[in-house]
């Protein structure tokens, strides 16, 4: 089944600055979907429509529908979002802190009838267990990575919307994330929508992918056919085969073909 | 709006630019100027009252609402202009023309005081300090009152009587204010000051000495201050400690946040309301007959129906009277057409 | 000898209002300058409540304790979540709104006696002896009282689920509503504890000195205590407390008795030329207006 749905989504800045125009995408239930795209394009915007934190910049969803099992919820308060199961993992400020990594557990929040144990946590993150005394401030960038996935999870997710998981993170680290959110979906069925600006990382965990640019999708498909395509390999992923001298590579001359 | 477009630097400075506006400002000054022929004694010292209160508002404005300064000590710079009138009458009998520059000066030397904290703080904290500074002076003015024997207040010999006198002396002294307001808000100052409430950071570089300006917003609203306090110990004839309590600073306060932060014209306009207001009051305990019961807690009434109606412009009318009497200008100017403004 | 159980008694008073100006400001970063007035309120809850419930004491110092908790849930229902969100100076101007209201309401309800609830519960303020020093009976129970309430909230806030999402959304309040936790609960609660512990100390003061007006200005005095030492920690709450109070209680002793109005302001402005953020407080950055 389709967990979210979004149908030609239009999210505006104090209702004059159109920063999503027109996207449509679906999640479906038990997968992993990631949402690509540069700087600037329209990703966090995305993210923030879906789980209710638009209100904060004066933005607004203008037109077109989100829209979760089937029920409609754009524009609604966060807080009933979040009690419906959609919990973000934000890009910044994802932890508490002044707070020790297990208060940090602690304080979250799960939705209602939902049990979640900080063990389950432990066992996805190991690491957390040994540093659970740690003031959350003191923590690495992974650990803390770890940390605000692992607090997302204490709030019993149906679907964990993660924004740039691996900004500012050595490789290793990244690796490893991906596979404990790999390990989360194939153990526990929470449904991930990742939104990345590196797409090796991303195209290696998902399911399926979509390209934005400019607000707008401008690609999508399996990760076999995004990376075969030519200008996702240009753009996105390092430039494909051959080696060109910086003298060459001139955006403006090269028009990309999108279609899809 | 109306097709009117300042074609010279002269029209962009002036005041007043379109004729119709010249005309009005011409009919309010005949109206402003023939007051005290028609007001009887109770209107007339109303009238007093307000011009008297809008000094006050005016210096408050500059500090608060255009340089961002927050400052709850406005009734300890009031005092100490009202008190160094009062000790220089005791002391060495002296006049007005004595008196009233040295309340500017002592205004300015506190308002340099008021204001080293905003060198370092800023916000609550900064409030916090001023709010500190006001209960040191009011306490240095009890102090002398007690020492010197003068525990229920001192008094002074004023040398206006004549409420029509009064009138036309603080119509004067209120006008000046305003022009001083509106002529140095046009200057460099205050457009510097402008740039430090905006953003601090961005003001320092470009090149404005933040310091400076901050210094001397807080230096000439408390000169502004003190003056008034000086006027108002003459007015009343009276200086207590009691009187500038911290009441007297959210008044002031009120004066600003309910006409409408960032305008001149909303410390007028919040002036007239919170002078007027227990009358007000008065009037319509009267009315609904229960005033007789209400006697001797009437003053009680007066502030809770005070902080009532401010609480009500907090919530519901933060930008204010002025925002009110905007909104009605561009009803009127724009109708059939709605402004609807872009935020929500 | 004596001077000591002075500043301890005195250090308690303020620390418990204290607690109170700590609270709402590590939760909601308000601070509530409605404070004096809403211990005034609790002490004229007792008031009503002694003369209500006339044998049982007990049972009438309990019912006042909860309608001031009561008392400040309504308060943020009513006003203070209205102003979550607007710029610090609004909020504090609605506090002082408030207060202004509650004065005026406080006096055209009860009239300005002096009242003496102590008398109403039935009991008597002994004095009782504590080595070479005397100390009254109610002065003993707010030492006691302030104790135990700050060992109860250091529990609260340290120990349980609660505790630790009202200093989750106190520190991130964006990230604590992404996690679940409901805000407007947790600020209701922060001010419901806030006004009980304030409550609280305008019943002992009350009980000892008698209900007057001066009540709030105690109100206002403990407020520097809350800056010195940092105003979103209880801790420094503590420490401010004691050292405010030994400030004034040494100057009146040894100065001038007419100090004691104005010694906590120039403790406070000692401390925010030098350490703004307070003793223990965190070092934030300190807002815009």
């Amino acid at each position: 089944m389709i967990l979210l749905k979004l149908e030609k989504l239009e999210v505006a800045y104090q209702r004059v600055i159109t920063a999503v125009q027109g996207v449509s995408l679906e999640v479906p239930k038990g997968s992993i979907v990631a949402l690509l795209g540069t700087n600037g394009a329209g990703k966090t915007t995305t993210l923030r429509a879906i789980s209710g934190f638009i209100g904060l910049d004066d933005a607004r969803v203008t037109e077109g529908a989100i829209l979760y099992r089937g029920e409609r919820i754009e524009n609604r308060p966060p807080h009933r979002v979040t009690a419906l199961g959609i919990v973000l993992v934000p890009e910044r400020s994802k932890v508490f802190e002044n707070l020790t990594v297990e208060e940090n557990l602690d304080a979250a929040g799960p939705r209602r009838g939902a049990n979640v144990n900080k063990d389950l946590v432990y066992q996805y993150f190991p690491v957390l267990l040994a540093l659970r005394r740690r003031e959350a401030g003191y923590l690495s960038g992974g650990e803390r990575q770890m940390l605000a996935i692992g607090s997302a999870l204490m709030c019993a997710p149906e679907l964990l919307l993660v924004d740039e998981l691996s900004l500012g993170l050595a490789p290793l680290v990244v690796a490893e994330l991906s596979r404990s959110l790999r390990a989360i979906r194939d153990r526990l069925g929470t449904t991930l929508l990742l939104v990345e600006q590196n797409a090796q990382v991303a195209l290696d965990i998902a399911d399926y992918g979509y390209v934005m640019e400019n607000g707008r999708i401008v690609l999508d498909g399996t990760p076999e056919r995004l990376r075969a395509h030519q200008d996702v390999r240009e753009f996105y992923l390092g430039g494909g085969d051959q080696r060109r001298s910086y003298r060459e590579v001139k955006q403006y001359r090269r028009s990309r073909r999108w279609y899809g | 709006m109306s097709g009117y477009f300042r074609v010279r630097y002269s029209e962009d400075f002036a005041l007043l630019d379109t004729r119709v506006q010249k005309a009005w400002f011409a009919v309010f000054s005949i109206a402003l100027l023939s007051y005290p022929f028609f007001a009887n004694a109770l209107w007339l010292d109303l009238a007093n009252q307000v011009l008297l209160a809008s000094i006050g508002a005016v210096a408050l404005m500059l500090l608060t609402g255009y340089a961002g300064q927050i400052s709850l000590g406005h009734a300890g710079l009031l005092a100490a202009g009202a008190f160094t009138t009062g000790i220089l009458f005791k002391e060495f009998g002296a006049s007005m023309w004595l008196t009233l520059p040295a309340s500017a000066a002592v205004g300015a030397a506190l308002g340099l005081i008021f204001g080293l904290p905003s060198l370092r703080l800023r916000g609550l904290y900064l409030a916090v300090s001023t709010l500190a500074l006001h209960f040191i002076v009011t306490f240095a003015g009890g102090e002398y009152e007690s020492r010197r024997g003068f525990s229920t207040g001192i008094v002074i010999e004023s040398p206006l009587t004549d409420a029509r006198h009064w009138y036309f002396v603080l119509l004067a002294a209120a006008a000046a204010t305003l022009l001083f307001g509106l002529n140095l808000l046009r200057s460099r100052t205050g457009r510097a000051w402008r740039a430090i409430h905006g953003r601090e950071a961005v003001a320092e570089a470009l090149g404005i000495n933040v310091h400076r300006a901050k210094l001397s917003a807080f230096v000439i609203s408390s000169t502004l201050t003190a003056v008034s306090g000086c006027l108002f110990a003459y007015y009343r004839g009276f200086v207590s400690a009691e009187a500038f309590s911290l009441y007297i600073t959210i008044q002031y306060i009120a004066m600003v946040i309910i006409g409408g932060m960032g305008s001149l014209l909303g410390a007028i306009l919040g002036t007239v309301f919170v002078v007027l207001f227990p009358y007000v009051i008065d009037a319509a305990t009267a009315l609904l007959g229960i005033a007789g019961r209400l006697a001797s807690g009437i003053f009680a009434v007066n502030y809770s129906a005070f902080g009532l109606v401010m609480i009500l412009f907090l919530v519901f009318e933060p930008q204010g009277l002025v925002g009110l009497w905007r909104r009605m200008q561009s009803w009127f100017l724009l109708w059939p057409f709605k402004q609807r403004p872009l935020s929500r | 000898m004596q001077l000591a159980v002075n500043i301890v008694v005195l250090a308690s008073i303020y620390a418990l209002i204290c607690c109170g100006y700590v609270l709402i400001y590590r939760v909601s970063r308000v601070l509530s300058l409605a404070h004096g007035e809403l211990m005034m309120l609790g002490a004229y809850g007792l008031y009503a409540t002694a003369s209500l419930f006339g044998g049982h004491p007990v049972l009438a110092v309990a019912a006042a304790g909860t309608l001031a908790f009561c008392v400040g849930i309504v308060v943020y229902a009513a006003l203070m979540w209205r102003m979550t969100g607007e710029s610090v100076l609004a909020a504090v101007l609605a506090t002082i709104a408030l207060g202004i209201l509650l004065r005026g309401a406080m006096i055209l309800v009860f009239g300005t006696q002096t009242q003496y609830p102590l008398r109403d519960l039935g009991w008597s303020n002994a004095s009782l002896a504590v080595g070479s020093a005397r100390i009254s009976a109610v002065g003993l129970a707010l030492v006691l009282a302030t104790a135990l309430t700050y060992g109860a909230l250091f529990a609260f806030l340290r120990g349980t689920r609660w505790g630790i999402r009202m200093r989750a959304a106190g520190q991130n309040p964006l990230l604590a509503a992404q996690r679940g936790i409901g805000l407007h609960g947790v600020y209701a609660l922060a001010w419901g504890l806030a006004t009980f512990t304030g409550g609280m100390a305008g019943m002992l003061i009350a009980c000892d000195a008698g209900l007057e007006g001066t009540l709030v200005v105690i109100g206002l005095k403990a407020f520097p205590a809350a800056l010195v030492g940092g105003l979103d920690s209880l801790a420094g709450a503590l420490v401010g407390s004691l050292v405010v109070s030994a400030a004034e209680v040494l100057l009146i002793h040894y100065v001038d008795p007419l100090l004691s109005d104005v010694v906590p302001f120039v403790v406070l402005l000692a401390m925010l030329a030098v350490r703004p953020w307070g003793l223990f407080g965190t070092r934030e950055e300190l807002d815009r207006v």
